[in-house]
């Protein structure tokens, strides 16, 4: 019977199961209404949910034109913010999608100035055979274009006046009139722009690997970072922060203090300190196999969040996991973590938080208030003392709000970031047209 | 049992079929058969109240999608026009709807033990299925409690239901504080030995009466009264069949599962609880719960199931500090202070100086200037004129109410009522402006009640349709707001049952100092019929069941009318039963009714008088119990015959049974004795005869 009731609740392993054989629309609302019951939570379930349902809508999206693909790929992601504004990486997965496009969409239009540059610059009416000789040209490009996200700056061929001053022109142009571009937009016809599609897919399915091996990336920089003898507060089950630990285990010795985050996270913390996690989260099954840190020989000691102020004195590093990373460097984590940050502070105690590329949001925390999540009360105090319940008001907030002043280091898997260097990670992984979409 | 299997895999269900063990179906029951949320419910079903701006039924469907249920049946009661319409709107019909199934289900039921009869007649269910009503909230996954119960089942198959429970503590605002339901429990095996309901206004019933039999058996018990019965139930299709067979019972705890437990040693069905201590689960069962729940929700106990979930697509409610919800295009004045606990829906514009705290405001409501809202439920689009103070009233869609008018605790203004200007609601009332087809005409608005301008009258439910065979608890009579006037009334919304529900017994006295004894009253027929029908079947002779029903009587100080009843179910079972196995309907009668005249006759007082009441009413009970069963318009005339062949029931009886209206006051009562119409008819031209042959012979008619 079990295998029953595990397949019974919905969530990610079902959706991603039904995600091939629904219709795309339902599949849309089918995952609006799981993040809206808070079936999928945690970053990277979000993040992997959204990224394959993007999938699927591109490739159901049969048109040709890359605005009308921007458009159709912002309209979903705008109900799929609205139905969790809170799980922002749900709105980065979408940003990186909607750039993926747009770069696609220039990367053509400038192989293709590339090729009536080169071929003749007087005649922007190029005949057809030039035209098919374009695409090839157009795909080499693309394909070395591919391994960095960002514009090939290195390109020598579009650096001529033309590219220059042409350059503002698309750009402007392109999310909202397509008939408007340039004369080459009307040259380029079907074969191109189907290109497009496959070539957004394609950085789509990259993103997707890219989430599954985010933390083993992060966990590659372990040993720069941790040393023998050392001594480590972490907090929460976070997956990505037991990868990094391990890691380093597996070479060094050291001694990590847990801080248990009760009362919204303290099982899970149990079960990865002592490494019976019995698999119910759906992030951690897959890793359910790995060996606690104990098994490595590793001192782990579980306090409570009380004692955290404590023992900070003894700490030599705090290492952190986080539910995403704004673009001022704040933190939205898991609730104990401004107080872990703040006794890091009074203490001079480095603070590392460790975050896949993936959680790093471009919006700016105006107000961080509505960033938090309140959630259920009842695990503060238990539901069943009516007297309790009736006279008083109970706040479990999920999340708390960790200034970027209080962190000294961030790790992802592109390496490690100073708080002040993580705008430029924004502008290499988002296009800013795309921040408020 | 058997049939309802045979029934079950005979009908192929297209994808569900496939894989029949997988596919979770569950049943709503959208209407309760209850009237504690009238007057409200004079005018939409009760599944379709909001509760924090969103109806109730919303919820209910959401747990059943996060238990990953996929075929639910609704069943419809009152306004179930309504309830279609706004389902066959909602999400949950459109191409995303977690539901693979959703069908509705219209019945005329009149209570919960109808519809479930009515559903193994229909042969849908095809394996284990989740009971809920349609106003269950709860962020319970359910996998546990169906994991425990198929283990259960699996080990063994009379294990046959699990009810979920939620424990509360010896005080909770989410229990109902007028009864509590009463749970002896083996927590060895969680199994439920003996269930019942102490009433707490009733001084003579606060003690339990356990059978020794269940101490002796058991080496721990726990008598646990502090749990909330959010009736959840996991059921096995036997489930259906105990309720077919015990035509009787309507209610799904009092009678139901007490019946059952009651008659473990007969049918060796176990029930079993799976007692939650860490999630939310509670039923909105009156409006005391709808006010606790309400606070739940706003203080977030149900998260996820909060107002900035959004559940209904179009919401857009957003958590602000202090739990306040607000929607966005909310008009707020500059001045006013808006307190803790509160939700706001889209459109609603609040005055300069008003207070609004511990409230739920819809859409589009006008708060005018200075006014105080303190624990108020305002629902969408009413009106509230400036200076008016309402405290802890529910205030329903499109009320408007005048300026410096005064709405006390306890009030309720239902649909589309006006409150002149300067009026003070007084504690408790209810005013409703709908239209009442038991009400001689329609009544007019009372001045006196909502001012001059006004629109509503005063609403004051009928003391006398109280039905004790309904009821679940007498939980409802429970108090809203605290306020000892309010007290609501649990009748059923069956005119059939109440109708013929005067039975005898004097209901003088207040409802809940008599709530004990119907208890004792109920049982007795219970008990009673299934012991004459037990004797019925082992073919015993009638003296011993005489006696044994006599002594059943003296123990429980039963009315006749109780007797009556408890005999007529008996042999309309065993005839059934009869008939079932091949006997015409005129021999299983005669059969029956030949060998055991007596015990009917020694139920019968009025032999020697002019007005039959007596026997009207066996007549009455009769019919009412032919109406459930197969072929009851037939079986109801070789009754008539037989009876009066045998002497048992006199032609005047029949007449005055004809013309009482009683017997005519449904559909399907009418619809039964079709049938007879012509035997009654042949009986008075008979009569007509013979009375000329009285001229003649006095003493002829009396022989007859």
């Amino acid at each position: 019977m079990p295998s029953t009731s595990v397949a019974l609740t919905p969530g990610l392993a079902s959706f991603l199961k039904s995600l091939k054989t629904n219709p795309i629309d339902t599949s849309i609302d089918n995952l609006i209404s799981l993040l809206k019951r808070r079936q999928i939570r945690h970053s990277r379930s979000c993040a992997t949910a959204t990224a394959y349902l993007l999938l699927r809508v591109i490739s159901a999206c049969r048109t040709t034109d890359a605005a009308k693909l921007i458009e159709r790929v912002q309209s979903v992601g705008r109900r799929l913010v609205a139905a969790q504004p809170r799980e922002m990486v749900v709105g980065n997965i979408v940003r990186r999608v909607l750039g993926l496009i747009r770069d696609e969409a220039e990367d053509d239009r400038e192989a293709d100035f590339n090729l009536s540059e080169a071929g003749s610059e007087s005649q922007p009416q190029t005949p057809r055979v030039p035209d098919d000789h374009s695409d090839s040209l157009s795909g080499r490009f693309e394909g070395s274009d591919r391994s960095s996200s960002r514009p090939p700056l290195s390109q020598p061929a579009p650096i001529t006046m033309f590219s220059l001053l042409s350059h503002p022109e698309p750009e402007a142009s392109l999310p909202g009139t397509p008939a408007s571009a340039s004369p080459s937009g009307k040259m380029l016809g079907h074969t191109p722009s189907k290109d497009i599609r496959a070539e957004v897919l394609e950085g789509v399915n990259e993103i997707i690997d890219e989430l599954g091996q985010v933390d083993d990336q992060i966990a590659a920089y372990a040993l720069d970072h941790i040393h023998s003898n050392e001594i480590i507060l972490t907090h929460t089950s976070s997956t990505t922060v037991q990868k990094f630990l391990l890691k380093a285990a597996a070479k060094r010795k050291f001694t990590v203090i847990h801080a248990e985050s009760y009362p919204n996270n303290h099982e899970a913390t149990h079960a990865t300190v002592s490494g019976n996690s019995t698999g119910d989260d759906e992030i951690l099954s897959t890793e359910s196999f790995q060996k606690p840190l104990i098994a490595l020989g590793i001192t782990v000691i579980l306090i409570p969040d009380s004692a955290v102020f404590a023992l900070m004195s003894r700490v030599n590093k705090v290492i952190l996991g986080t539910h995403s990373v704004l673009a001022n460097g704040g933190l939205v984590a898991s609730a104990g973590t401004r107080v872990i940050a703040r006794a890091a502070k009074v203490h001079q105690t480095p603070v590392v938080v460790v975050s896949g590329v993936y959680k790093l949001s471009p919006v700016y925390p105006f107000d961080f208030d509505s960033l938090i999540e309140y959630g259920d009360a009842g695990k503060v105090i238990g539901y069943e003392d009516g007297d309790l319940v009736d006279q008083i008001d109970v706040q479990n907030p999920l999340y708390d709000y960790v200034p970027a002043e209080l962190i000294d280091l961030y790790i992802t898997n592109l390496g490690g970031h100073a708080p002040s260097y993580l705008y430029r990670i924004v502008s290499d992984h988002y296009r800013k047209e795309d921040i408020n979409f | 049992m058997g049939p309802k299997q045979k029934g079950g895999g005979a009908k192929q269900r297209g994808n569900a079929a496939d894989e029949v063990e997988e596919t979770l179906q569950a049943v709503v029951l959208a209407d309760t058969f209850e009237t504690r949320f009238e007057p409200f419910t004079l005018d939409k079903p009760r599944c379709l109240l909001p509760l924090a701006n969103t109806p109730l039924i919303e919820y209910t469907l959401e747990f059943l999608a996060n238990a990953g249920v996929e075929d639910v049946f609704l069943y419809g009661g009152a306004h179930s026009g309504q309830l279609e319409k706004y389902i066959n709107a909602s999400k949950w019909r459109s191409l995303s709807s977690p539901f693979k199934q959703l069908t509705f289900l219209k019945s005329t039921s009149t209570s919960v033990g109808d519809v479930m009869r009515d559903l193994d007649g229909k042969h849908l269910i095809t394996g284990d299925f989740i009971v809920v009503s349609g106003d269950v909230i709860s962020n319970l996954p359910i996998e546990g409690a169906l994991a425990s119960h198929r283990a259960r089942r699996v080990a063994n198959k009379d294990a046959i239901m699990t009810m979920v429970l939620r424990e509360a503590g010896r005080n909770h605002r989410t229990k109902s504080s007028s009864t509590s339901p009463v749970f002896i429990i083996d927590p060895t095996k969680d199994r439920c030995l003996h269930y019942e309901e102490i009433d707490h206004h009733s001084s003579d019933s606060n003690r339990l009466n356990i059978d020794t039999e269940i101490i002796l058996s058991h080496q721990e018990l726990d008598i646990r009264q502090d749990l909330i019965d959010c009736s959840i139930d996991i059921c096995t299709p036997d489930v259906l069949s105990l309720w077919s067979d015990s035509f009787d019972y309507q209610t799904p705890r009092k009678q139901f599962l007490y019946g059952v437990l009651k008659d473990y040693e007969l049918n060796g069905k176990t029930i079993h609880t799976y007692i939650v201590k860490d999630y939310y689960a509670a039923r909105v069962r009156n409006l005391k719960a709808y006010d606790a729940i309400s606070k739940d929700i706003l203080s977030r106990w149900a998260y996820p199931l909060c107002p900035d979930t959004n559940l209904l697509p179009g919401h857009n409610y957003e958590l602000r500090k202090g739990n306040l919800y607000q929607e966005q295009g909310v008009t707020l004045a500059r001045s006013c202070v808006i307190g803790r606990r509160t939700v706001i829906g889209q459109g609603t514009s609040i005055g300069d100086k008003a207070t609004v705290k511990d409230t739920v405001l819809g859409r589009n409501c006008k708060i005018g200037k200075n006014v105080t809202l303190d624990g108020a439920y305002i629902w969408d689009g009413a009106v509230i004129g400036d200076g008016t103070t309402v405290r802890h009233a529910i205030v329903a869609d499109n009320v408007q109410v005048g300026s410096n008018c005064t709405v006390e605790p306890g009030a309720l203004l239902s649909f589309g009522t006006k409150i002149a200007d300067s009026m003070t609601i007084s504690e408790g009332k209810r005013i409703t402006n709908a239209y009442r087809e038991e009400e001689d005409g329609v009544p007019d608005t009372d001045p006196e009640v909502v001012g001059e301008g006004g629109e509503g009258y005063e609403y004051i439910p009928y003391e006398d349709d109280e039905d004790e065979s309904d009821t679940e608890s007498n939980a409802s009579s429970g108090l809203v707001y605290n306020m000892a006037q309010l007290s609501l009334s649990t009748d059923s919304i069956s005119t059939l049952s109440s109708e013929t529900s005067d039975y005898g017994i004097s209901r003088s006295g207040s409802f809940s100092s008599t709530g004990g004894d119907e208890d004792e009253q109920d049982h007795f027929v219970h008990d009673a019929a299934t012991s004459v029908y037990d004797s019925l079947r082992d073919d015993v002779t009638s003296d011993v069941v005489q006696l044994e029903l006599v002594s059943l009587r003296m123990t429980a100080n039963a009315s006749d009318n109780q007797v009556r009843r408890a005999v007529v179910s008996a042999f309309m079972k065993r005839i059934a039963q009869l008939i079932e196995g091949g006997k015409a309907a005129g021999e299983a009668v005669r059969q029956i009714f030949g060998k055991y005249r007596e015990i009917v006759e020694r139920s019968l007082f009025d032999r020697e008088k002019d007005a039959k009441p007596d026997q009207v009413d066996l007549l009455l009970l009769l019919q009412q119990d032919l109406v459930h069963r197969s072929r009851g318009d037939m079986v109801l005339l070789f009754l008539a015959k037989e009876l009066y062949d045998l002497e048992i029931i006199d032609e005047e009886a029949y007449e005055q049974w004809w013309d009482d209206e009683r017997s005519s006051s449904t559909e399907e009562m009418r619809q039964v004795r079709s049938q007879t119409q012509q035997f009654v008819e042949w009986l008075a031209n008979a009569e007509e005869e013979e009375s000329s042959e009285e001229d003649d012979d006095d003493e002829e008619s009396d022989e007859e």
